[in-house]
């Protein structure tokens, strides 16, 4: 469903030109869990974000779903990312003064749906990352943990057909790390790709794709089969 | 709608989220707007023409008949007497008062303690030619000399403690007059009938007496007078009319173009008459103004009330640019959530509507600030200019400006700093 040629992106700046990616070719698949390794600076953030659309690129091409999403215009591109994308970050991003609920309302309301419709899908997505007792808590009254589950709840809200984080669990500790994971996971199965950056090889090994990135180059995506099938 | 009030929220918690700098961007363009607002007031209502469709047919006419030589001078701003009346002969205006201003103390009876009074010397033509309203009795019957007085609401209801007191009588330096006429409430702004000066926003005058029993009773102009002879003319009842002494404001209303015509002719052959007798010595200047570019033709736009719209102006400017860089601060510190709603498929449009709710917002609190700060500008200029000392009135266009202005630099305030957080570069923001 990502296809990915021959794609480059340069960071230019007064003084220097930083090659972020390198003639990245890569092919995801749908229902696909992808993790993203490589050291700091590699470009994994830059791919990421090019994948969903908010970054733009310099040369090569990027077909979602079979369609390229160069020359789209911004309101075609927002709505791309409203309805197809997902975003978890690492740092959760929730908005400090909206309750748990408003935060997951946001991208609904930029969809236009209607109150009953968006009511219904929060609630399902709260359910999904067992939140739903803290509704009305704001941010800061959860726990590490727990805020990024509300992003993860946030980011699936609209069911999108891909999800990309960006080392979601790079916040937490190993316990919570493994929670966040599990859910992912179990998402997942659900139908829907999932795109991770990740430092931890745990982690990676769990997924059952790994691409791994040096120096803005993507380097063979290994399969991690025998792991694979003994954490399945 | 739903989104609207929506975004109104979100505009409100975003403000609930450092309130000291959002209340400072507020008070810094409140304090602008209402600081250029006090003084837009005054230039408003000092340019605002009091008597439309009627304030191009009133005339402001001035000869240089006057033992006077010279080459190159304008008429003075006002007649002696003999020239008003050689003017007044003609019967071509449908309307014609001549008038000044003079001051005295007036009470009921002699024992009372004097109340000062602005007197307004002048003819039963003034009340209609300036469309003032009576309230209760009547004007002069006619032009000549009458113990009879005039008085605005106010000083009926100062002196007698109600308006119908038509019939009865008071004491206006020491002699007895009757009333026979009250003013209904009436203020022109500007006042332009009183083309000598600077006066325009002062007050109505308190009591209006006839010009023959002011000449009468020795009531001397106390604005502009001007005199071409040694003559003591403190005697105005002996000296003053036969004399040159030009004291007397005079206003003819001509309604059509062919009695302006008409008019100016008759002005050129008096004067060409008067030279011929040897009474005008100076080339003949004869100027017939309408009274819609009389404050013009003076000159006596207030060069301080200019100078300080223009400074209040240029606040109003400094005050944008730090009401701006204030609010640019706020949205920078906020850019992440921009960017994170991009991330969530917010389009530009959806954020410019965010943006429109933070305008409108910015709007409504600037707005009551400045009307607060105006209004106590107002005041402010009422005491420190007294001669100016303007009834704190903002019509409907005026209110409506204010808005208008709230609004315009609510959105030039909101709108350079949110453009720069919304096109900021989205990942850069969201990795932090
Ligand atoms: N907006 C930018 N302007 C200029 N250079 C940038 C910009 N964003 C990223 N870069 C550069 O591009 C390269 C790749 O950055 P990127 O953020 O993708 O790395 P990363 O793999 O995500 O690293 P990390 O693991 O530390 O998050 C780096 O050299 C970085 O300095
Ligand atoms: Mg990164």
């Amino acid at each position: 469903m990502i296809t990915l040629t021959n794609l480059s992106k340069i960071f230019r700046t007064e003084l220097i030109e930083t090659h972020a990616l390198r003639d990245v070719n890569l092919q995801i698949n749908e229902g696909e869990f992808a993790a993203l390794t490589g050291p700091s600076g590699s470009g994994k953030s830059t791919l990421l974000n090019i994948l969903g659309t908010l970054e733009s690129f310099d040369s090569g091409d990027y077909l979602l779903d079979g369609k390229s999403v160069k020359g789209l215009s911004d309101a075609a591109l927002s709505q791309l990312r409203n309805e197809k994308i997902g975003f978890i970050f690492q740092s959760f991003n929730l908005i400090k003064d909206f309750s748990i609920y408003d935060n997951i309302e946001l991208p609904l309301r930029y969809r236009g749906l209607k109150a009953a419709e968006r009511k219904q899908r929060i609630e399902q997505a709260l359910e999904l990352v067992g939140l739903h007792a803290r509704r009305d808590y704001l941010p800061a009254q959860l726990s590490g943990g727990q805020q990024q589950r509300v992003a993860i709840a946030r980011a699936i809200a609209g069911r999108p057909r891909i999800l990309l984080a960006d080392e979601p669990t790079g916040n937490l500790d190993s316990l919570m790390a493994r929670q966040v994971m599990e859910l992912l996971e179990q998402i997942n199965q659900q139908g829907c790709t999932i795109l991770m950056v990740t430092h931890d090889p745990d982690q990676a090994r769990r997924a059952g794709r790994n691409i791994q990135i040096i120096d803005g180059q993507l380097h063979d995506s290994t399969m991690y089969e025998p792991l694979a099938t003994q954490s399945a | 709608m739903e989104q609207f009030i929506y975004y109104l929220k979100v505009s409100l918690l975003s403000i609930k989220r450092a309130p000291l700098p959002y209340a400072l961007t507020v008070f810094i363009l409140s304090v602008g707007l209402g600081v250029f607002f006090a003084n837009a007031t005054f230039y408003y209502q000092l340019n605002s023409d009091p008597l439309p469709g009627k304030s191009d047919k009133l005339f402001f006419p001035m000869t240089l008949i006057a033992p006077y030589q010279c080459n190159d001078c304008r008429p003075p701003r006002a007649l002696s007497y003999s020239n008003v009346q050689k003017l007044a002969a003609s019967d071509i205006p449908s309307a014609q008062a001549a008038m000044y201003s003079s001051a005295g103390y007036a009470r009921l009876t002699i024992d009372q303690p004097p109340t000062p009074a602005r007197v307004r010397v002048t003819q039963r033509d003034f009340f209609q030619m300036f469309e003032v309203p009576l309230l209760h009795g009547s004007v002069w019957a006619d032009d000549n000399a009458h113990n009879q007085v005039i008085l605005s609401r106010s000083m009926a209801l100062k002196l007698f403690g109600r308006t119908g007191v038509v019939g009865e009588s008071l004491v206006l330096d020491d002699r007895n007059f009757s009333v026979i006429g009250v003013l209904d409430e009436w203020q022109m702004l500007p006042r332009l009938y009183d083309a000598n000066g600077r006066n325009h926003l002062s007050p109505t005058e308190d009591i209006f007496l006839p010009l023959e029993t002011g000449y009468d009773l020795n009531y001397l102009s106390n604005s502009y007078s001007q005199t071409y002879d040694d003559t003591d003319y403190r005697q105005l009842a002996t000296e003053g009319r036969s004399g040159a002494l030009h004291q007397l404001q005079y206003w003819v209303q001509l309604d059509t173009a062919a009695q302006q015509h008409d008019y100016q002719q008759y002005m050129q052959s008096l004067a060409e008459d008067e030279k011929a007798a040897g009474r005008h010595p100076a080339p003949i200047n004869n100027q017939l103004v309408p009274m819609n570019e009389i404050v013009d033709y003076f000159g006596d736009d207030p060069g301080d009330i200019k100078a300080f719209a223009l400074v209040t102006l240029l606040f109003l400017v400094v005050c944008l640019f730090n009401a701006s860089h204030l609010a640019l601060n706020r949205y920078l510190s906020n850019q992440y959530e921009f960017s994170l709603r991009r991330a969530l498929g917010a389009n530009r449009s959806q954020l410019q509507l965010q943006m429109l709710a933070d305008v409108l917002l910015m709007t409504v609190f600037s707005l009551l600030g400045a009307l607060l700060i105006g209004y106590a500008g107002v005041s402010l200029m009422n005491a420190l200019l007294p001669q100016n000392s303007l009834f704190s009135t903002w019509d409907l266009t005026l209110i409506t400006a204010l808005i208008l202005a709230a609004l315009v630099c609510s959105y030039l305030v909101t709108l350079y700093p949110s453009l720069r957080a919304s096109f900021g570069s989205l990942n850069q923001q969201l990795k932090e």
